[in-house]
């Protein structure tokens, strides 16, 4: 201990902390750490020590390495996504997300917490100005409820009220499902007389919207694997996309011929940025795979 | 009916002249599904979509009865070469 104090850094606390840190060490972890500057020579001891008393259930654990809301440090949530991923940590635990003037609007919990913060800093960037984490190890369903309840019966003793996001007919929080957006439709029915050919119609809906995906079936059955398969991706990418079902004979007939002339393309999904065809399956999954398509969908 | 394996490789390799290429059958016989690994110095410069654009115009024939192709990997010869280099290392590692 006493030669990492002299190697890592001048400070005694920093040595403490950084040695105390769970294993993988996530970036989060250090400013998490700090947290604790208020007690350190309490704080400290009680996490190393934790996990040697096996035998004891798991929720005092949880509690003990988890850091008290008001000793957690928030870490300001910045507007950019690719440093917000750096910033926060992917994995479990609880979060607490604050507004401008630093009040409480919603305590959450999450398998991967940056993503639920950049979903939520896209949905409501007015509300997520800066968010307060704690990791949970050994993140089993009991143990994260756990994690939860601690950091609400807190704030609620403090401040006798329930964060305004967690209160019961509040949905800005919650992700919303994918089958809220309808379908597109291109026609107004088959029985009625076009009075632009379909091609126009296409062209028209590729260029107004910024993405859209020719499935088949509906984006919240979709009724082909690959079909499928598209939507998780842009549904992942949290991308605010159109959806057209080629197999919608009553408002999109004659679509899926059309289309495919249009795009000389073979077959379906496709999906259109920009009013240009991507590709379909294939291509989307090879680019999300590499990364490439974040950079795709934000220009 | 159907599509052989060997028919589609025989049209690819006439048409994209490949490096590597590997077609599977993926449709349990019938000849309906591929999926194919294609390596050519025909997709130097162009973008995915257009890769693959070159391998469905190769097989105009074939997707006449082909159900489902799967174009898993369509690369330069140089991308080609890099990917079996990092996947060496990584088995080595």
């Amino acid at each position: 201990m006493a030669t990492r104090t002299v190697g890592l850094s001048s400070s005694p606390l920093r040595s403490l902390t950084s040695s105390s840190s769970h294993p993988p060490p996530t970036r989060i972890t250090p400013t998490l750490s700090f947290a604790s500057r208020l007690k350190p020579a309490l704080a400290l001891p009680l996490l190393s020590a934790t996990p040697r008393r096996s035998a004891r259930p798991r929720s005092p654990r949880v509690s003990a390495a988890l850091k008290n809301l008001s000793e957690t440090v928030p870490v300001s949530v910045p507007a950019d996504s690719g440093e917000l991923v750096r910033r926060f940590p992917s994995a479990s635990g609880v979060y607490a997300v604050h507004d401008g003037e630093g009040g409480l609007q919603f305590v959450g919990i999450s398998r991967n917490i940056a993503a639920s913060i950049a979903g939520h800093r896209r949905s409501v960037p007015e509300l997520c100005c800066s968010v307060k984490v704690g990791v949970v190890d050994e993140p089993d369903r009991a143990a994260l409820t756990q994690a939860w309840k601690s950091w609400m019966e807190e704030h609620m003793t403090a401040t006798g009220k329930v964060p305004p996001g967690n209160e019961s007919g509040n949905t800005t929080w919650i992700r919303q499902p994918p089958k809220k957006k309808p379908d597109l439709r291109l026609t107004p029915g088959r029985h009625m007389q076009l009075t632009v050919p379909l091609e126009e119609l296409i062209d028209q809906l590729v260029k107004e919207n910024k993405v859209v995906a020719f499935i088949k079936g509906s984006r919240s059955a979709p009724m082909c694997g690959f079909s499928q398969r598209v939507i998780g991706i842009l549904e992942s990418e949290g991308v605010d996309y159109e959806s057209v079902d080629v197999l919608d004979e009553e408002y999109n007939c004659g679509l899926r011929e059309t289309l495919k002339k249009y795009t000389n393309w073979p077959t379906f999904p496709q999906v259109f940025v920009d009013g240009e065809l991507v590709g379909g399956c294939d291509i989307l999954s090879s680019m999300f795979e590499k990364g490439e398509l974040s950079s795709l969908f934000k220009k | 009916m159907g599509v052989t394996k060997e028919q589609v490789e025989s049209s690819l390799t006439s048409n994209l002249k490949p490096l590597h290429l590997e077609v599977t059958d993926i449709s349990g016989g019938c000849g309906a599904s591929f999926s194919v690994e294609i390596v050519s110095e025909q997709f130097e410069g162009k973008r995915l979509l257009e890769r693959h654009r070159l391998v469905n115009a190769a097989l105009q024939e074939e997707m006449k009865q082909i159900h489902a192709l799967s174009i898993k990997i369509a690369m330069t010869p140089e991308q080609w070469k890099q990917q079996q280099e990092s996947a060496e290392t990584k088995s080595e590692a």
